[in-house]
Formats: C-alpha cells, sequence, structure tokens
C-alpha cells in the first residue's frame, strides 16, 4: 500500500528553520511507522535522521511524535494511525531539544534519572541472594518495564511550563527503589523527593499514563509516593495539606468545601498567599459566585461519612 | 587526545561490567558506545541466565556437561568449566546490584526451565530479562560515576609497536573525531545478526567489533556457527523467546501434531535450538507447515500465567501479529539468532594482540562450540567481561607509556572525508539487503558445497561494489547515512569470514549442518576453524579444541 | 431522554452559573434529569491519592444509585467524569474488586452489577442527541466567531477507561461541538494540555504559568472566547487569568472562558445574562456586545 509521511525536518548546519517534508512511499500492510521512516531513509532521503535498533519496542530509541503525540515508532503500525490511508505526521519529541530532524538531545533526561540516585542501597553486601518476596518483585517488575523512551516526558503538562521538574520517567525509577525492599534509603529517598521540583509538582494531568509504551503509569507511582512520603512523615508541604483537607472534607461532608480546602492548603501562615486567594474571593462575591460559607452537603451524608470511617479504619490497620 | 588506562568499546552487558570491575579495580576507564548505553541490544534478551547454585542442590558440572553437549563438543572444556564455576556467585552479585530476579515461595531466587537442559537453572525476570540486567548495570554505572562516551562510533583500533593503544572514533552528534588512547583495550561490541537477512537482532548488531580485531591482525574462530532460533516471527525475525516453551509451550505442525516427539522424544520441545530449528524446517520442507512457519502454541499456559511470566511475548504476539497467545497458536520459523563464532580469546578474553581484549558475543572464549544453550549468553557476557577487566590490571601496569602518532587520526578523517565526497552511486542499504539475503541463503539451516561457494563468489563481488556507494548525506551532526555505510564495511568483513569458516568445515556439527556431509566428523574435526586476515585476502586455518573431562559421544535429545 | 444528573459541586458552589445554564439548555434539548441526591464528591483524584477504595466505594455507590433508579448518569464536569469511569473502568475490568466493593454498598443495600453508563453533556450531544438535530435547534450563525477548546485531561485520559477506543469521536467532541454552532475552532496546543488547577494550590507558579500559555496561545490564534466542559478548569482559566498573564508577561487577562453550555445555549439564541456569561472573573462585555452586534 501506498503510505504518505509528513516528516518534521531541522537541519542544524544549514541555519534553515525547520520544516515539514512530504514523502509517499510504498509498505505492505502490517508495515509499522519505523519500517516506513527507514525505507524513505534508505531509499528516498539519506539524509533524515532518526533514532531506531531493536525494532520491537524494548531498546527505547524510536519515541517521536505522531499526529501530535508520542509513541514508539516501531510498536505503531501505519494502518493504526492511517486507517483510510490519511497523512501520517511524523515530528520530534516535545521537552527536548532538537538534535537533527527526529532526532533529540536527550542529556536532561539521562540528568534528571541520575539525580533520584538511581541504584539500590544497601548497607550490607548478604552471603547470597536478598530474600524478598516474589509479590514485592513482580510488583517492581511494572516499574522495571520503563525502557527510558521519553515518551511520558514529551508529554508532560508540568515539564512544558517548568523544565526544573524532575518528571515523569525519573519519578517513575525514583518508586523502583522506594518500593524495592532491599533499598535501605526509603526515608531519605522521599525527603528528597518532598522536595521542589519533585512528586508534588506532577499535575496529575495523566497525559504520562496515556502515552506510556511500557503501562509503567508513572502518575500512579508518583501518587503512591506523595502518599509514601506523608507515612514517612514529610508533612510540611501544601500538597500534603491539600490532599489532607480534601480527604477530609469528603468524609465529613460528603462533598468538597471549597473554601476551607483553600485555606487549608495555603497554609494559615502563608500571608500572602492568603491575601492573594481574597482578591479572588472579593472579586467573585461581587459576581455572586462565592462558594456559600458552609460545605454542601448530599442527602443522607452521614452514610458518607460511615463509609470513610470503616474504610479509613481499614487502611489504618494494613 | 583522551587518554584512559582501560577503554571499553561497548556498553551492553559484557561492556558494563568489564568497566565497573576496571572502576573497581582502580582502573582509569572510558566506555564508549554507539548507543545509550540501555539501548545495547542486551536489552532483548528475554528469557534469562543460566546458573547452578549449589546451595539448592545444583551442581556446575552438570551446566558444563549439558553447556558441552550442546555445543556438540565444540567449546573449549576449560572455558566451560571457568564459566559454569562462576556463574552461581555472577547470578547473586547481580541480584545484590539490584536485579529484580523472580523468586521462589521462600522469596529465593526462582528459575525456569530452559532449552538443552534437564534441570531447570535459568534464572530471570518476567520476559525482560536483558533489560532487566542492562538497566541495573547502567545504574551500577551511574553509581560509579563511569565515563561514557555516549553516541560515539569508533572507527578503528590504533596498534602502536604491535600492541593495542586505543582507538579512533567520532561523536555522532557532531561529527567531531577524536583519537582516545588507552593501555588496554576491551571490544565488547555485540553481535552481527543484520549481517543476515531477517534476523531477531537489533538493527546496529552489525559485527564492528569483529572486523576492527581482524583489522589489526587478532583472527576469528569458528565464525560458520550461526545459530537459528525455533521461534521467530516470519518476515522481520522478531524474537518469541525460549521461555515459552520452558514455561511449558508446545510446537506443533498443521497437523496439530507436537511434532518434537519424533526428533527429541526426551526433551521435546526443550532440545538444543539446532535440533529443534532443524525438526521445524523438515517439517515445513516436507509440507506439514503453514506458509513457511509451524506453530508455537501457549494457550494451556492461561492467560494470568503468559502476562505475569511471559508479558512481553504477550505485547509481541499482539503488536505485530494481532494473536492473543492465550487464545491462538502463533506462526513461527527457525531464524538467525547468534552467532557463536568471534574473536578469538584465551579465558581471561585476551586476543592474541598484546592489550586487545574481547567479551560477549563478539568474542569466542569459546563456550558454546557450535551451538549455545539458552540463557547461557547473559552468563558469557557477565562472567569473560569481568575476567577481561581483572586481567587487564596487570597487563595495563607493566605497558609502558603511549605515544600514539597523531597522523593516525588525521589519515582516519582524510579516509572518511574521501567517503563522503564520493560521486553519486548506489545507497548502501541495496547492497546490505543482498549481502542478507545471500547469506540466509547461503548460510542457512541447511548448507553445502554449492550453497557456500555461491555465497562466497557475492560477498567478493559485494566487497568489490563498496567504492561505488555514495554518501547522500554530507553533514557532520547525526549522520546516520555515513555511519550506516562504515556498519556495512564492517559487516562485509563478517560475512566474508563467516563463508570461508562454513567452507571450511567438511562435517555437520551442532549449528553447521551440511547436507552434502551429514555426520559429525571428530577423528578430523574435533577442531576450531580460523579466519583471519592475510594481507588483502582472508587465510583459514584450524585449531584443537580443548577435551577435559567429558569426552565427545553421540548427541541424542 | 431521561438521565441521572450528577452536577458535581462545584457547578453547584463556585460555579453556580454553569448549573443555571445547563438547566436552561437541557430543557431545550429535551433532556430530562434525575439529580442523584445521595451521591458524594467523587474525590477528584485527591482522594484517591490517600485512598484509592475510599474513592472507589464513593464513585461505584454513585452508579449503584443511578442503577437503582435504572438510568445513566449525565455529567457536566471533565473531572467528574473522569474520575467516575476510572473507577467504573476499574471495576468492570476486575470483577472480584467489584464483589469486594459490593460487601461495602450492601451494608447500604446496594449493589453494583457494572453496567450503568457515565456521560459527560458534551458525548451526550454527540451520541445521543446527534450533531444533525442540535444544529435544528440553533438559531444564531456564529460563523464569524473562533472558538478555543479546552477539554480538561479527564474528559480525554486515560482513554481506555473513557471508552475514546469504541467511540474514537470523543477525542474531538468539543472541536465537533464547536464547528456544529458555525464556529470555528481554535487550533492550538494548548486544548489538551492541564489547566494547572491540581497544583494551583501547592505550586501556584507552575499553575498560572499553564493558564497564561494557554489563554494566551489561544488568543494569539484568533480565539474570540474559549470552551470548557470542566468547571474547574474554568476556576483556574477564568479566575487566575489576570494573575497568570501578568506574572507570565502575556499581556491582559482578554480572554473569555466560557462552560460549554453557556455556548450552546448561546447558539440557540438564549440570553447571555440569563446564561450567566456575565458572571465570569475575565470580562465579557465585550465579547456580549460583539455577539449582540455581528449577529443582528
Ligand atoms: C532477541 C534476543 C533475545 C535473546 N535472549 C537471550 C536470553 O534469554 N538469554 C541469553 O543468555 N542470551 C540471549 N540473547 C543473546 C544475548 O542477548 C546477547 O548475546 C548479549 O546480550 C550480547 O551482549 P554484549 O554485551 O556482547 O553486546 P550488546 O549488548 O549487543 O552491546 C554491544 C555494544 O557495543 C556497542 N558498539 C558496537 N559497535 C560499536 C562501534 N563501532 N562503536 C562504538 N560502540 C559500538 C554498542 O553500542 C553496544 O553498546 C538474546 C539475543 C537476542 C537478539
Ligand atoms: S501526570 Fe504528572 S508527571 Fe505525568 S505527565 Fe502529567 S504532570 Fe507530568
Ligand atoms: S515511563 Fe514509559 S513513557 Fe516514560 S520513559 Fe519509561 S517507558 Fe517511556
Ligand atoms: S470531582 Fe470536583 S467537581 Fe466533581 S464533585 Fe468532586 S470536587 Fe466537585
Ligand atoms: S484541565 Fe485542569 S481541572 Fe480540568 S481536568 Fe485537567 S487539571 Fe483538572
Ligand atoms: S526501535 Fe527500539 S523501541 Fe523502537
Amino acid at each position: 500500500m501506498e503510505a504518505q509521511i509528513k516528516v518534521k525536518r531541522f537541519n542544524p548546519e544549514n541555519g534553515a528553520k525547520p520544516f515539514f517534508q512530504d514523502y509517499s512511499i510504498d509498505v505492505s500492510e502490517d508495515s509499522t511507522i519505523l519500517d516506513g521512516l527507514i525505507k524513505i531513509r534508505e531509499e528516498q532521503d539519506g539524509t533524515l535522521a532518526l533514532r531506531c535498533s531493536c525494532r520491537a519496542s524494548i531498546c527505547g530509541s524510536c519515541s517521536m511524535k505522531v499526529n501530535g503525540s508520542a509513541k514508539l515508532v516501531c510498536k505503531t503500525r501505519i494502518k493504526e494511525v492511517s486507517p483510510q490511508g490519511e497523512t501520517v505526521t511524523v515530528e520530534p519529541m516535545s521537552n527536548f531539544p532538537v538534535i537533527k530532524d527526529l532526532v533529540t538531545e536527550m542529556d536532561s533526561f539521562w540528568s534528571k534519572v541520575k539525580s533520584i540516585d538511581p541504584y539500590v542501597k544497601t548497607n550490607f553486601e548478604p552471603e547470597a541472594e536478598h530474600i524478598a518476596s516474589n509479590e514485592s518483585m513482580t510488583h517492581l517488575l511494572g516499574v522495571m518495564n520503563c525502557i527510558m523512551c521519553g515518551a511520558c516526558v514529551s508529554e508532560c503538562t508540568a515539564l512544558e511550563v517548568d523544565s526544573t521538574f524532575t518528571g515523569p520517567a525519573a519519578l517513575a525509577k525514583a518508586y523502583r527503589f522506594v518500593a524495592d525492599p532491599r533499598d535501605e534509603d526509603k526515608k531519605e529517598r522521599l525527603g528528597k523527593l518532598n522536595e521542589s521540583s519533585g512528586v508534588w509538582d506532577c499535575s496529575r494531568c495523566l497525559a504520562c499514563v496515556e502515552v506510556c509504551p511500557k503501562d509503567v503509569a508513572p502518575m500512579e507511582r508518583i501518587v503512591k509516593m506523595r502518599d509514601l512520603a506523608i507515612e514517612e512523615g514529610y508533612t510540611n508541604t501544601s500538597g500534603f495539606r491539600h490532599t489532607e483537607s480534601f480527604s477530609d472534607s469528603i468524609k465529613k461532608h460528603g462533598r468538597l468545601d471549597e473554601t476551607r480546602l483553600a485555606l487549608e492548603s495555603t497554609g494559615l501562615l502563608n500571608i500572602s498567599g492568603l491575601i492573594d486567594l481574597a482578591v479572588i474571593g472579593i472579586k467573585s462575591l461581587f459576581k455572586g459566585k462565592i462558594p456559600p460559607p458552609l460545605p454542601h452537603k448530599p442527602k443522607e451524608a452521614d452514610k458518607v461519612t460511615n463509609i470513610a470511617k470503616r474504610l479509613d479504619s481499614e487502611e489504618s490497620e494494613e | 587526545m583522551s587518554k584512559h588506562d582501560l577503554l571499553i568499546i561497548g556498553a551492553g552487558l559484557a561492556g558494563l561490567r568489564a568497566a565497573v570491575e576496571g572502576v573497581r579495580q582502580g582502573l582509569n576507564v572510558a566506555v564508549i558506545t554507539k548507543v545509550h548505553p540501555v539501548r545495547s541490544h542486551s536489552n532483548a534478551a528475554q528469557g534469562g541466565i543460566n546458573a547452578a547454585l549449589t546451595d539448592r542442590g545444583d551442581d556446575w558440572e552438570d551446566h558444563a556437561l549439558a553447556t558441552i553437549k550442546g555445543s556438540d563438543y565444540l567449546a573449549d572444556q576449560d572455558a566451560v568449566e571457568v564459566m559454569c564455576r562462576e556463574a552461581g556467585e555472577a547470578i547473586i552479585e547481580l541480584e545484590n546490584m539490584g536485579v529484580i530476579f523472580s523468586r521462589d515461595e521462600e522469596g529465593k531466587l526462582g528459575t525456569r526451565a530452559f532449552g538443552g537442559q534437564k534441570k531447570a537453572r535459568t534464572y530471570f525476570v518476567g520476559a525482560i530479562t536483558g533489560s532487566a540486567l542492562l538497566h541495573v548495570l547502567y545504574e551500577q554505572s551511574v553509581k560509579y560515576n563511569l565515563h561514557i562516551y555516549e553516541e560515539w562510533f569508533v572507527t578503528k583500533l590504533i596498534k602502536q609497536d604491535g600492541k593495542i593503544a586505543g582507538a579512533i572514533a567520532f561523536d555522532i552528534k557532531t561529527g567531531q573525531m577524536e583519537l582516545i588512547t588507552a593501555k588496554a583495550v576491551v571490544l565488547a561490541t555485540g553481535g552481527a545478526g543484520r549481517v543476515f537477512e531477517p534476523s531477531t537482532n537489533a538493527l546496529i548488531c552489525t559485527g564492528d567489533g569483529l572486523s576492527l580485531a581482524m583489522q589489526v591482525g587478532a583472527p576469528l574462530m569458528d565464525t560458520e556457527m550461526i545459530q537459528y532460533h525455533p521461534t521467530t516471527l516470519a518476515g522481520n525475525g522478531i524474537l518469541l523467546s525460549e521461555a515459552a516453551r520452558g514455561d511449558g509451550a508446545y510446537l506443533i505442525n498443521s497437523e496439530g501434531d507436537r511434532f518434537m516427539e519424533k526428533y527429541a522424544p526426551d526433551y521435546m520441545e526443550l532440545a538444543s535450538r539446532d535440533v529443534v530449528s532443524r525438526a521445524e524446517q523438515t517439517e515445513i520442507d516436507e509440507g506439514r507447515g503453514v506458509d513457511g512457519c509451524v506453530y508455537l502454541d501457549l494457550r494451556h499456559l492461561g492467560k494470568k500465567f503468559i502476562e505475569e511470566r511471559l508479558g512481553y511475548l504477550q505485547e509481541v504476539a499482539l503488536e505485530f501479529r494481532g494473536i492473543d497467545l492465550s487464545e491462538s497458536p502463533i506462526p513461527i520459523k527457525p531464524g538467525m539468532h547468534y552467532i557463536m563464532g568471534g574473536i578469538k580469546t584465551d579465558l581471561n578474553g585476551a586476543t592474541n594482540i598484546p592489550g586487545l581484549y574481547a567479551a560477549g558475543e563478539c568474542a569466542n572464549v569459546s563456550v558454546h562450540g557450535a551451538n549455545r544453550l539458552g540463557a547461557n549468553s547473559l552468563l558469557d557476557t557477565i562472567v569473560f567481561g569481568r575476567r577481561a577487566a581483572v586481567d587487564s590490571v596487570e597487563y595495563i601496569k607493566s605497558a609502558g607509556s603511549l605515544n600514539v602518532d597523531e597522523r593516525e587520526l588525521s589519515k582516519e578523517k582524510s579516509r572518511i572525508q574521501n567517503i563522503l565526497d564520493r560521486p553519486k552511486g548506489m545507497r548502501s542499504a541495496e547492497l546490505r539487503n543482498k549481502m542478507g539475503t545471500a547469506m540466509t541463503k547461503g548460510i542457512g539451516v541447511w548448507r553445502d558445497k554449492d550453497s557456500i561457494t555461491e555465497a562466497i563468489t557475492k560477498m567478493k563481488n559485494l566487497r568489490g561494489q563498496l567504492p561505488n556507494v555514495f554518501i547522500e548525506n554530507k553533514g557532520k551532526v547525526f549522520n546516520t547515512d555515513l555511519v550506516s555505510y562504515l556498519e556495512l564495511e564492517f559487516m562485509v568483513d563478517v560475512a566474508e569470514s563467516i563463508c570461508h569458516g562454513a567452507d571450511k568445515r567438511l562435517e555437520s556439527r551442532g549449528a553447521h549442518f551440511r547436507t552434502d556431509m551429514k555426520s559429525r566428523n571428530d577423528s578430523d574435526w574435533l577442531k576450531h576453524t580460523l579466519v583471519q586476515f592475510a594481507g588483502e585476502e582472508l587465510n583459514t586455518t584450524t585449531s584443537d579444541v580443548t577435551i577435559t573431562d567429558w569426552q565427545p559421544t553421540e548427541r541424542v535429545y | 431522554m431521561k438521565f441521572a444528573f450528577y452536577p458535581g459541586c462545584v457547578a453547584r458552589g463556585a460555579a453556580p452559573e454553569l448549573y443555571k445554564s445547563t438547566m436552561l439548555v437541557v430543557d431545550k434539548l429535551g433532556i430530562e434529569l434525575e439529580e442523584i441526591e445521595k451521591a458524594a464528591c467523587t474525590g477528584a483524584g485527591v482522594l484517591q491519592e490517600k485512598n484509592q477504595k475510599l474513592g472507589d466505594v464513593l464513585n461505584i455507590r454513585t452508579l449503584a444509585l443511578a442503577e437503582q433508579m435504572g438510568l445513566s448518569i449525565m455529567t457536566i464536569c471533565s473531572t467528574c467524569q473522569g474520575v467516575i469511569s476510572q473507577a467504573n473502568h476499574r471495576v468492570v475490568k476486575d470483577p472480584e474488586y467489584l464483589a469486594e466493593i459490593n460487601k461495602e454498598l450492601e451494608k447500604e443495600g446496594l449493589h453494583y452489577s457494572g453496567k450503568t453508563e457515565v456521560k459527560h453533556l458534551l458525548w451526550i450531544l454527540l451520541e445521543d442527541i446527534g450533531i444533525k438535530s442540535l444544529q435544528d435547534m440553533f438559531n444564531i450563525d456564529l460563523s464569524s466567531f473562533n472558538f478555543a477548546p479546552f477539554y480538561g485531561c479527564y474528559l480525554i485520559r486515560p482513554s481506555d477507561a473513557l471508552g475514546i477506543t469504541e467511540n474514537p469521536k470523543r477525542k474531538h467532541s468539543l472541536d465537533i461541538v464547536i464547528e456544529s454552532t458555525g464556529a470555528s475552532a481554535t487550533d492550538y496546543a494548548g486544548k489538551t494540555r492541564c489547566c494547572g488547577f491540581p497544583i494551583l494550590l501547592i505550586n501556584q507558579k507552575n499553575s498560572l504559568k499553564m493558564v497564561a500559555k494557554h489563554t494566551g496561545d489561544a488568543k494569539d490564534e484568533g480565539a474570540d472566547a474559549m470552551v470548557t466542559p470542566c468547571p474547574l478548569c474554568h476556576l483556574n482559566l477564568d479566575g487566575y487569568q489576570a494573575k497568570a498573564r501578568r506574572q507570565n508577561n502575556r499581556g491582559k487577562a482578554d480572554l473569555p472562558i466560557l462552560h460549554l453550555p453557556q455556548l450552546i445555549g448561546m447558539a440557540m439564541g438564549l440570553d447571555a445574562k440569563e446564561l450567566g456569561i456575565n458572571k465570569h472573573l475575565v470580562s465579557t462585555a465585550n465579547f456580549i456586545k460583539s455577539i449582540k452586534t455581528k449577529v443582528s
């Protein structure tokens, strides 16, 4: 079949701006986008640059944006994104500088991975293997599946506005150690992750979960680490207060008490934060949309409160 | 010009294991790799890594015997002994570094069965063992703050007074070429699968190290020993690990029969790979296949089991064939997978060139002989990667200071420039595809005098055409067009060597099955073949196999 | 056409104009609503961070309440929609888990079979009303307008929980609905991104950068207003637009943010004031004026 591929090109050596180039190639029904790109490079245009190696979604080389979202091109069939022969647009990943064409500079990615101390820390050398349950190891398999392809980073909405954010891949990697029963540095790790640019800066947008080709679900790991950090006693963050007061409000009233949430999250001592909220509050009042002073309760709110009580005690028993 | 004690070319398992050891030994180590370390092909290993752990009643001698029998008695038995003895320690060390090996009920390391062995001694991480190991070794490289030249391509090794003195390489990102001197060099460049088409190997497995070694005068050994893996996808050659059969999957033909009954009644699907691949090919040739394939059947294992232990296989089956392994059998066929042959080394990875070592798939110690057992290759990389670094310590101490002629660099620069300056001609991919199909045809599961001779002629021709290849991309930044061409040059050396090894060996043994000489001939051919450059020409000789405790007997599975 | 209605608390608290405009619009559409009065908040994903099971029980409870009513659920908030869908997806995938949750619900005499459908008003327009019939109800030509769609994360991710594979149009639903009014849907990078609301109280600087970027980009691409099916996005994009733009040097707050039913109502010819379009913090005066002049 004939495939139309539009590739974003960029060559730092000729001073020209990035531009799109159209290619038309003959491929088989089950060809992947990578097959297509390789064909272009080998038969039509030797100047096209891209990274690829395994062709089997395991080396992590070939993340690119396909029709706007990051994918492993070796794992994506042309037919899948272009059932009717529509043009497929391929661009380099976002949130990374471009070196040439589809090749991005991943230095910042690796330095973030390095920043989380990515190796198991133990204080002693056992005689034989560490004893660990198969369950705990199988659980880690979920994060160990990460092939460091960068797709999640390309999509991360928090990184887009703040390049210091540690980002989904490195944080998922951090979880691999935090949740490893052999690692003895858990508390220190969580302490560091609790600081700015760490777990609380994720905006929970789910973009990383959506694009990860290996089902690593970075956001879920991040959220889990927030909880673990709280368990370890790291509670002096507005993130913590936000979560606490939100949960409390639901447990007590069944629905959300926005006023209280705002005040408690900002921290009662954060004067400028409070003034800030006050400004919006007054404006809202003026427009007739200030939240009512009492939390809205659903009918029979006690039922909700009961469930919350039961499940809360269940959790603390665990 | 950068200076190191020890330069390791390759950041797969062999390279990284060597590097970690070098740092631990206090050497100034650098690693150079054409892709980021975790992109190295070691990540593709799915099934596992073998070891006989004595504390759970296993015996290294049993592992050694299985390996030697698997090798069809071509492995050097002293080398096999070293590997199997050190295996236990190697696995424990990997676990201590952080590998999340699967566990048994007591929380100790758990195993799965693998081919060619009765005892289940394969340690594993789901179906991503290679990746899990490689990522952990990369973690160690961060811990030890290893100096890594990432995405640098080595084009040439440098010698001084007959001894190794470093390498010339360029930074793929900038095109900047440098002379990197080192008192010792470990080649850990991995396999050469792309010499064939198709292959289970990644696109970067182009045998660079084999050619680099040959060019400085090191011989390649047993190059004719090419492993065809029994379960690969038709077309793109992607692998479905032996772990499937290790965990109980069946092979069935178009009539639904478990045909291995006829060929290996005792071991069934878990006979040696060469045996299983030939059985499949026979079924296919005799008309009991479908579209050139037979089937791998996992249905009876159940979805949960498949997803937990063989998750990556399920992913590959779904993505590339739209098949759910728990619901239908998947068509597979024998496909080129591994090169047992490689740079000849001693038990410490040393080659005949002082200061030059080799380890991993590019080396031949030889532990795999005429057929490698599944899950022995990862072990090979870890054990001999480490040994090479250890051995280099003494050598480096004794090696005098280096004084490399800077003109080596300008000579290499102008060689590359001349390539870039060639007028419009043919594209390198065209030649590479010709080479790949010719090699698969000539040096296949079956081979004979005619097919080998034809392949030799074709490779000679191809070599002649190399100067007609042109590089369309003239730039310096990320010029993959140039890299592909340089890889093709390496591959032609390797391809020709493979043909010569095959031509030399006048018998059938392990993976080298000649339809014109069907039996093993121990009286004349308990020998290694050696291929080496003599000027411009390739010269083929032989050497003896080391036999210690295990006398060759007939091989039945 | 009748649905069990889950308004979510924002529509009842901070964004009463959403509630009101929804009521006006569903009336015209001929949709009858019965509010699930006993339903709790979805937990907005925040509760789930602390206690996922509690969150799941509360949401499955809501689904069970609807099942009791024999109705599918309509939501008007991307966040509510997403969080309920995710809980639903988890139990439908895993019958054992569902049984565990049902055990909790039994204490209240409730049971969930796994069959309740949950749909955002946006999808109902597309799938139950249909674009054709919808257009028949429009009286005003908005073809000279440009509206920037802003979906809200939870209405498009994760796609498996939201049934996007089975209903691929959901991915572009807001663009389709905007275009059905005759207006153009502004194409800009931010439409499927995050508004920053979840980190507003944690990392305000980053949150406001998001607001500034999306509203600024949409404006640069020629948008007259932005439309969102999520009142939480609205809170941030509207309430903090002025500060966000100022802090990030993206000019003045000049992009009105509309709730989805406000757009629909406008196209139907309902009065802007009735729809509460004047209730937003970013001034809508010019926008309302331009509608009046352009269409008449
Ligand atoms: C699909 C598949 C599955 C497998 N499964 C198993 C298994 O289950 N068990 C098992 O034991 N074995 C398995 N094997 C075999 C095993 O994975 C390999 O033999 C082994 O990993 C090779 O490791 P290595 O370190 O020698 O080389 P590689 O991991 O291939 O690394 C080679 C390195 O050399 C570098 N390099 C190469 N050329 C250059 C150059 N010119 N300049 C700079 N750098 C260069 C590369 O960048 C790379 O870092 C499998 C192989 C395949 C293909
Ligand atoms: S969920 Fe968090 S980490 Fe994941 S993409 Fe969104 S902001 Fe980034
Ligand atoms: S988490 Fe997923 S998307 Fe992110 S780097 Fe790892 S594999 Fe890629
Ligand atoms: S999810 Fe949000 S809008 Fe929906 S009910 Fe809960 S807090 Fe209110
Ligand atoms: S866009 Fe904003 S409020 Fe809306 S769902 Fe995402 S984060 Fe939530
Ligand atoms: S080429 Fe390796 S992941 Fe795509």
